[in-house]
């Protein structure tokens, strides 16, 4: 890849910062990249990538900012969006939160970021812990007797530090699985997959050496273990501090973590499973008059298992008014702004049966403009579940001061872009 | 501001040096100034500092600068911090990007580089090849010999992705000497086509197709296993990742389409997508259709239909209507009953839609007459008319209300803005004369009187005079003339593209060729002209032609005087096969030529290959084992178009050429003709 120039704009294509890495692009171009974009929008053709002149802009959209990327080269594009998310990345690292008045507040440690992230259209030092040593927001407390490079950025091990110190050295280990569903309107389940990663806090001194293991069924397979108990991952990817050489021999997940939170790895599950949350609506729109709308919740989990926050958002038309609702649990809201009833239930037991009737009136001067069908999205959270059923067998920490270190472990499922088309 | 760059603050020199950079190249005479505190930095013991400097230095885009950062640069590159020296290796790239006229590149300094590429920070090692790359640009980049090949595979675990992806993409440059060194390199990057980062991912996968271009089989497999990992990619988060991994996946696609035909499911839309992805979805979708999954994926392509954005519920009907190419009943009923919901962008897609199956599917005519009673309420765009007038003026005698729904038309001929939905109605309404003169009759004339009469547009006037006078000459001739016009039936088989082969866009793969889509990229590249990209783009479409290069080459050699004319022919713009049929129906042959044939049999895909690396488009063909054996082609040269058919004759043993031209130009003809003879020729000897 290589950015000749990097451009974060505001929503109306005002310059907010920009970086010019190479010179071969004017500084000017930039003026045409609004005008193009709406023109796409309006004609229903936004994309991406946009060329105008001799320049190709690469562009992402994070809340009221666009970043932009320009080059004339024919590059990556891939790589090139990776990069302009990994900036969004370390900048919503620094200042939590990346929007236009963030940008604006703290353009002096934007204007160091964009210096040290890439030089020459070329990225550097991205990864943000290590920015994170030698660009402070408080900059000017920097005193010239601390100014060193920090080792990290010629280590050999980059991702990590020496001479870390922990007075408790733990390890805290997230396994999410996110279920991803789509069902059609007749209740076909079109799309089922599980996107799984595994989440690690670690604070532990030194250079420690970890060993993960898990239920792998290959590994299992490999070793002659009985199988019932094995989860299949597929297309495993690991974070570049694993080694992959010999995960690829013997299956054994062995590393040397960055400091902090970091994910370790992800890994997708293409089995059947059964939906976990169930719905079946009934949405009947008499013309003129109402809305009745009828969903039915069902727990496919098992018995012993509590999915936390449950969210189910129905679609209603936009002109309805006066809701009533009916639920046999959780309660019930109208959000007006997103044209859905919200239906929030604190704790869904696995097996049980919930229901919800909701009832709008329509004005009885229908509007012209036709509606989409949006779908009814899930939102949910099963603690101490992962519906692979996927475990931690061990987590092994070594490190040559020989301390004892704990790992802490925590399963949650939770859902991910799980949608129910309907009929109405 | 020279003076505020003295400070021992670290974050207000870096500005007071950004600032510097921005505005050198104004103030030339001002950044100089600045040049002695720069100097000064370069030598604290700070190595940020140094960095800092030595960074900001390179930076300023003046005149005259090379002469002070030359020295700072050298004593960078031997410097003990790496931090500097990455800084320094790229200070090499800019500063030659300062003196781009200076003919010679410091070859010591080149060397030195080569040198530093064992450096042991793996970032001074990636950047050495960029800074490299960029320096010896007009020789051709970087040299990848077999040790520095070496050397940057078993460094390559120890990059960042960043530098992963670039070692990839420079290790294109490398092939191996032997097929043992190529398997080794096959199975050492092995692990990569698993990585996280799609950029690695999509440089992978392109890496391993250009190294075994000479191996179908390996390259089969490599798409194989790349499978999972592109389905991830394409289920990405980020969206905009997501699409660029959908584009490659269409890519792929065209050369292996059964390659996931089991997972079309994952190439449903969401709710939430953007319509560009949506779009690619789509695509991708009808690419993946087979006997199996054809009804699960119309119903979902009808979901879409209705959705919100009438730009993509159109693309929905248009992408049914491609499905209908094959399956052509499933869809017809699908199409007629999205006529039902009566809603205007969908009538006018769909009225399209079968225009284009009753064009290639003739036994779907009955059934279109029937559903397009009614549908003239809802059609308000040009390109909707058209299509229904075509088909009013094709099947006026099986359509009853064909003359009335013209009638109301006409009737508002007025307020019609545009001149091909006037140039439509004008063929439809003759057509629809002579097969029911009585209803028509009276219509026909008020339409000849207002264009003629009253018409501004020049085309529309032409064309209504020209029709009058036709008429005149008698309706047996006028039927003779607009009767006689029959569509080819072997343009249908144009639809059903031959699979390309992979070697055609591996070259392209990972950049932004698919991005763009193949026809956009040509466009936007030759609105570009022969501007800077030309140099580095023909660099990179050299090396893919494996082994048909060579016969290439030979052959040109024996007839030097295509030598002369072959550059001169290409395939773009491309022609639609409507637009080739109009043209050669309407143009003179200019040449014919007889080429003994007695190979018997021709295969299509062999012959489309060979002609379009002598950029000739074969347009269609009849299929194989079929007398008489036709092929249709066309390419562009020396501002004409030059269309051409061959005629395989069994019984004489035989090859037929007929060549017709746009403009006149001998030249053009005698230098297609030339490239085809040979092309015949390499084909007759390939054969036995």
């Amino acid at each position: 890849m290589s950015a000749s120039a990097v451009f974060i704009l505001d929503l109306k294509g005002k310059v907010l910062i920009y970086r010019d890495y190479k010179g071969d692009v004017s500084m000017s171009e930039i003026d045409f990249f609004m005008p193009v974009l709406m023109q796409q929008e309006e004609e229903g053709l936004l994309c991406p990538l946009i060329s105008h002149g001799k320049v190709h802009f690469l562009w992402i959209k994070h809340s009221n900012l666009y970043l932009v990327a320009a080059t004339t080269k024919n590059s990556n594009a891939s790589l090139v969006y990776t990069f302009l998310y990994k900036l969004v990345e370390v900048l919503t690292e620094y200042f939590k939160e990346l929007e236009e008045e963030s940008v604006q507040d703290n353009f002096v440690v934007v204007y160091e970021l964009l210096d040290e992230l890439m030089d020459f259209g070329f990225p550097q030092t991205t990864d943000s812990k290590i920015l994170q040593e030698y660009i402070t927001q408080q900059g000017n407390k920097l005193e010239v007797a601390k100014l060193r490079v920090p080792t990290t950025v010629t280590n050999a091990v980059s991702w990590r530090s020496e001479g870390i110190k922990y007075k408790k050295n733990e390890v805290f280990i997230d396994v999410i699985e996110s279920v991803n569903l789509l069902v059609s309107a007749n209740g076909n389940v079109l799309r089922s997959d599980i996107v799984g990663s595994v989440k690690l806090k670690v604070m532990l001194s030194g250079m420690p050496e970890l060993r993960l293991g898990l239920n792998d069924r290959v590994l299992f397979s490999l070793t002659g273990r009985d199988k019932g108990k094995s989860v299949m991952m597929e297309d495993v990817k690991f974070h570049q501090c694993v080694r992959l050489s010999r995960f690829e021999n013997d299956r054994t997940i062995s590393f040397i973590p960055p400091d902090g939170d970091f994910e370790l790895m992800s890994y997708r599950i293409n089995a059947q499973v059964k939906p976990l949350i169930w719905i079946e609506s009934v949405i009947e729109k008499f013309s003129h008059s109402r809305v009745e709308i009828m969903v039915k919740a069902k727990g496919q989990f098992k018995k012993q298992s509590v999915a936390n926050s449950v969210e189910i958002m129905v679609p209603v038309p936009s002109d309805a008014d006066t809701p009533r609702f009916k639920t046999s649990v959780g309660s019930a809201k109208y959000v007006p702004e997103k044209n859905v009833v919200v239906w929030t239930i604190k704790s869904f037991p696995g097996g049980k049966e919930f229901l919800m009737r909701a009832h709008f009136g329509l004005p009885s001067v229908e509007k012209d403009e036709e509606e989409g069908r949006p779908p009814i999205t899930v939102n949910f959270e099963i603690p101490y579940f992962t519906v692979s059923g996927i475990q931690v067998r061990y987590m092994k920490i070594i490190e040559k001061s020989g301390y004892h270190a704990l790992p802490w472990v925590r399963y949650i499922t939770q859902s991910g872009d799980y949608q129910l088309r309907t009929n109405a | 501001m020279v003076k505020a760059s003295a400070t021992v603050d670290i974050v207000q020199k870096k500005l007071v040096y950004l600032y510097m950079c921005s505005y050198a190249a104004l103030k030339p005479d001002l950044a100089l100034l600045a040049i002695n505190t720069l100097h000064k930095d370069c030598a604290d013991r700070n190595p940020m500092v140094r960095g800092l400097a030595l960074r900001s230095m390179c930076s300023l885009r003046m005149p005259g600068i090379t002469e002070y950062i030359q020295h700072p640069i050298l004593m960078g590159l031997r410097d003990k911090a790496a931090y500097v020296r990455r800084v320094a290796v790229l200070g090499c790239a800019k500063m030659r990007n300062l003196q781009p006229d200076a003919e010679i590149v410091d070859a010591a300094l080149v060397n030195e580089l080569y040198g530093l590429l064992r450096d042991p920070d793996p970032v001074v090692m990636v950047n050495c090849l960029r800074a490299l790359e960029e320096m010896l640009k007009q020789e051709g980049g970087v040299v990848i010999n077999k040790p520095i090949a070496h050397h940057l595979l078993n460094r390559i675990k120890d990059l960042d992705p960043w530098g992963q992806s670039e070692v990839l993409t420079f290790l294109l440059r490398y092939t191996p000497r032997t097929e043992e060194e190529l398997f080794d390199i096959l199975n050492l990057l092995d692990d990569f086509l698993h990585s996280v980062h799609s950029g690695v991912l999509a440089a992978t996968i392109c890496l391993f197709l250009r190294l075994s271009s000479a191996h179908p089989a390996v390259q089969a497999d490599v798409l194989e296993r790349a499978r999972g990992p592109l389905l991830s990619a394409s289920t990405a988060q980020c969206r905009e990742l997501r699409f660029a991994a959908l584009c490659h996946v269409q890519q792929i696609l065209r050369s292996l389409p059964s390659l996931f035909a089991e997972q079309y499911k994952k190439f449903f839309c969401s709710y939430s997508e953007p319509n560009y992805i949506k779009f690619r979805k789509m695509e991708i979708l009808i690419e993946l259709v087979n006997d199996n999954n054809v009804a699960v994926i119309l119903e979902e392509l009808r979901a879409y239909c209705t959705d919100i954005s009438p730009e993509l519920a159109q693309a929905a009907i248009f992408a049914i209507g491609r499905i209908g190419q094959n399956y052509s009943e499933k869809c017809m009923s699908i199409l007629t009953s999205l006529l039902g919901l009566k809603q205007e962008h969908i009538t006018s897609a769909v009225v399209q839609m079968f225009r284009d199956l009753v064009w290639l599917c003739p036994q779907c005519t009955d059934l279109v007459c029937q559903a397009l009673v009614d549908c003239e309420d809802y059609i308000l765009d040009s390109e909707g008319k058209q299509a229904l007038i075509w088909l009013l003026g094709v099947y006026g005698d099986q359509i009853p209300n064909a003359p009335y729904v013209l009638e109301d038309i006409i009737d508002n001929l007025k307020t019609e803005a545009t001149p091909l939905v006037k140039l439509e109605l004008l063929t439809a309404t003759m057509r629809l004369f002579l097969v029911r003169p009585a209803e028509t009759q009276d219509m026909l004339g008020r339409l000849l009187h207002y264009c003629i009469e009253e018409e501004s547009h020049m085309a529309v006037r032409d064309r209504s005079l020209f029709y009058y006078r036709l008429l005149q000459c008698g309706v047996d001739e006028t039927r003779k003339v607009l009767g006689s016009i029959k569509s080819d039936p072997f343009l249908g088989g144009i639809v059903s593209q031959q699979q390309e082969p992979v070697n055609n866009w591996a070259s392209d793969f990972n950049s932004l060729v698919p991005i763009y889509g193949k026809n956009q990229w040509e466009a936007i590249k030759s609105a570009r002209g022969s501007m800077s990209l030309s140099t580095e783009e023909q660099e990179e479409v050299q090396p893919d032609l494996p082994g048909f290069e060579e016969t290439e080459q030979e052959a040109t050699t024996s007839s030097s005087k295509a030598v002369h004319f072959e550059p001169c022919l290409s395939t773009s713009p491309p022609i639609s096969p409507l637009s080739f049929e109009q043209k050669w129906l309407t143009l003179q042959p200019c040449r014919q030529v007889v080429v003994s044939w007695e190979e018997g049999d021709c295969a299509p895909n062999i012959l489309q290959d060979a002609l379009s690396h002598s950029n000739i488009c074969a347009l269609a063909f009849s299929k194989p084992h079929t007398w008489p054996w036709k092929a249709y082609l066309y390419s562009h040269g020396m501002n004409t178009l030059i269309l051409a058919e061959l005629l395989l004759n069994s019984s004489t043993d035989s090859l037929q050429i007929t060549v017709k031209q746009e403009k006149d130009n001998k030249e053009a003809v005698d230098s297609f003709i030339c490239v085809l003879e040979k092309v015949i020729e390499m084909m007759k000897s390939s054969k036995t």
